[in-house]
């Protein structure tokens, strides 16, 4: 506050006023307000209401009491005084200094510091909010995801059920269309979770050893059947002397260049796509790859291309083609996080250019022996095998049992929590259990690790354990292999893959 | 003679003192922050329910950064009652409310003193009260000087209680 010194300097107007205890202004003179004898002090300002409620205890220490910085107000005029009441026989004698200048010039100093303050709790406050809008988003992104991928895990299986049913043409056209864009809107869900992913800063990127030249090998098998289908060509060169092999975010690496080569479908409708691979340099273990995608589509206008990255944007032109807009959005930030360039070129009617340069490692020592998806087969020696499903949606029960029934070589008992599976599993003997992660009781994790740990007869203790969910966070699997399940399936998943598992599993346990 | 009674408006600087003060008196509310320096006294008169009037002397003070103690003892003098007001969204204003009000008690134990939540809406009401009765800050009322929810109410029933 105010240096009484600094105060002093100012040297001030003084208006000094007698009144009586009646509150009878007796004697007073004008220099500050037009007051006069015979007034009633009330009338002249609320504050002197204070003179009623002054009792002699308060002048017991002091003879006087002192009032800073009061605002009076006298119509429009305002003055900041300090005021001093003195009691004095049968009268008490305010004195009132006009300090107006000196404190509005504290005043300014005033607001500055604590304008200052305020916006710095203001930001802080704001940016506590978009944090939490920002967790909130997230949290109902993986929620929802949880919550779509359950009907589309039905949707899907039980398309491909019906596929396996007789069908007339029109039926089978009917199956296939709800099975492509039920497998669209899947794509899409992942878009958006990828979406989350990168802007929430969770995105993980892997470094794995890879078969490349077949992840290029499924683009070229992939997008010549797409071509075939457009009547449009497809060409795909591979410089040779790329490895075999790389280490890198092979799912990553196959989003970008799948985002990328379904646009350029997407957009073509007459001519040609070229995909071309070709080495930048190569430095001990390290080497840069050029990804070229060239197309002879409709083409962007040059004051699109800035704008192109961007979340959400379409362009007038794409709005009859399908699509959210998220996907070049997310290639550009998966590039940018693969430390990576990304460049287009573009002319309208004529076709664009992507140009994707990416690094990537390789193994100098190892050999590179291909990988290919090993092939199982059921141990012969029994018929039947008994499986264990623990699910509390009927609807996915009802899939499963259709999948695994119809192949003719399981029996399927259901258990709807994973309390219930831990009774079933002491009373009868299974050859795997499907256990989804978020059942009620005990949870999937749960109920596996009290499987693993607390069973002595080993026909409890090893049964090969595929957990599946919807919710595909990218460590999901592996809190399954830690709570000693043996794979996990992320819903919605393909009746070819599920049914891979399932025999993988019970082979691999025969042959141990 | 008329009845007249001195309620002094108590907080950190920023929390809204000088608006519930505004919006109680003239029924307006400004956007702008301006730091009160000092105090500035209004009156306003009230019927009360059973016919008679009471002339509320306002004290709108300047808002301490700490402990109300930073408050000149002077402006409380002669006091029937105390509004502590803090600021919803600044837990800042209020962290020190509990020995505030025990040095109120100790210092003027005849003066009813209230505690007043405002800035209720730039916050979910249901999740504040709950955060606070978590904190254990006792609190009479939760108010919007901008949007003058519970303003009045709380104002009309002081009124009653310091005129008992």
């Amino acid at each position: 506050m105010e240096d009484p010194k600094d105060k002093l300097q100012f040297n001030p107007q003084i208006q000094v006023t007698k009144v009586s205890y009646q509150g009878i202004i007796e004697e007073t003179d004008t220099t500050l307000f037009k007051w006069s004898k015979g007034m009633l002090i009330y009338d002249t300002h609320p504050f002197f209401e204070v003179l009623r409620t002054l009792e002699d205890s308060h002048f017991i220490d002091k003879k006087e009491l002192n009032f800073p910085c009061i605002h009076l107000e006298e119509g429009k005029l305002e003055r900041i005084c300090d005021l001093t009441i003195k009691p004095n026989g049968q009268q008490i004698t305010i004195f009132l200094y006009d300090y107006t200048d000196k404190y509005k010039e504290v005043n300014q100093i005033a607001q500055q510091k604590n304008e200052s303050i305020l916006l710095a709790k203001e930001l802080e406050l704001r940016n506590k909010y978009l944090l939490e809008k920002e967790e909130f988003k997230n949290s109902f992104i993986a929620n929802i995801n949880h919550e779509i991928r359950t009907p589309l895990t039905s949707i899907l299986g039980f398309v491909q059920v019906l596929e396996k049913t007789p069908l007339t043409f029109e039926q089978e056209e009917l199956a296939r269309i709800i099975k492509r864009e039920s497998r669209h809107l899947n794509s899409l869900i992942d878009d958006m979770i990828d979406i989350a992913k990168i802007e929430s800063g969770t995105l993980k990127i892997v470094q794995e050893r890879f078969a490349f030249r077949d992840l290029i090998a499924g683009f070229d098998e992939t997008y010549s059947k797409a071509a075939k289908e457009k009547e449009i060509s497809f060409e795909t060169y591979v410089e040779s002397n790329i490895q075999e092999y790389l280490i890198g975010d092979r799912t990553r690496v196959y989003q970008i260049l799948n985002n990328i080569l379904n646009n350029a479908f997407k957009f073509t409708e007459e001519g040609r796509i070229k995909f071309t691979i070709s080495k930048n340099y190569q430095r001990t273990n390290k080497l840069s790859l050029t990804f070229k995608i060239e197309d002879t589509g409709m083409g962007i206008l040059e004051e699109n291309i800035p704008y192109l990255f961007e979340r959400f944007t379409r362009f007038d032109h794409d709005k009859q083609i399908s699509g959210t807009g998220l996907g070049l959005a997310i290639v550009k930030n998966l590039v940018d996080l693969l430390n990576g360039e990304i460049k287009v070129i573009s002319e309208p009617d004529k076709g664009t250019t992507f140009c994707v340069k990416l690094p990537f490692k390789f193994e100098i020592t190892k050999t590179t022996i291909g990988r290919k998806k090993k092939k199982y087969t059921l141990p012969p020696n029994k018929k039947k095998f008994r499986i264990l499903l623990v699910e509390d949606e009927e609807i996915t029960q009802y899939l499963i049992m259709k999948i695994l029934i119809s192949q003719g070589t399981y029996f399927v008992d259901i258990a709807i929590n994973g309390e219930q599976a831990i009774n079933y599993i002491e009373k009868r003997q299974y050859d795997l259990i499907l256990m989804d992660l978020t059942v009620s009781k005990i949870d999937g994790y749960k109920a596996s690790q009290m499987i693993r740990n607390n069973y002595g007869d080993k026909f409890i203790s090893e049964i090969p354990i595929i957990g599946f969910s919807g919710k595909t966070d990218h460590n999901a699997r592996d809190k399954c292999i830690r709570s000693g399940m043996d794979d996990f399936i992320a819903k919605p998943f393909e009746q070819e893959e599920l049914l891979y598992k399932i025999i993988k599993q019970i082979a691999k346990k025969a042959a141990d | 003679m008329k009845l007249s009674k001195k309620v002094v408006l108590l907080g950190h600087f920023g929390v809204g003192k000088t608006s519930l003060f505004r919006r109680f008196i003239d029924n307006e509310f400004s956007e702008e922050y301006k730091v009160t320096l000092g105090v500035q006294i209004k009156k306003k008169v009230i019927q009360l329910p059973d016919g008679r009037e009471l002339s509320m002397i306002i004290w709108d003070t300047e808002g301490h950064s700490n402990t109300v103690e930073d408050t000149r003892k002077s402006y409380l003098l002669g006091s029937h009652a105390f509004i502590y007001v803090f600021d919803l969204t600044r837990e800042d204003t209020y962290k020190n409310l509990n020995s505030d009000l025990d040095y109120l008690k100790n210092n003027y134990n005849k003066v009813v003193t209230k505690v007043i939540g405002n800035k209720l809406d730039l916050v979910n009401e249901n999740e504040a009260s709950k955060r606070l009765e978590e904190q254990r800050i006792p609190f009479d009322c939760l108010t919007s000087a901008k949007t003058n929810e519970n303003v009045q109410d709380f104002f009309t029933d002081l009124a009653v209680e310091i005129t008992k």
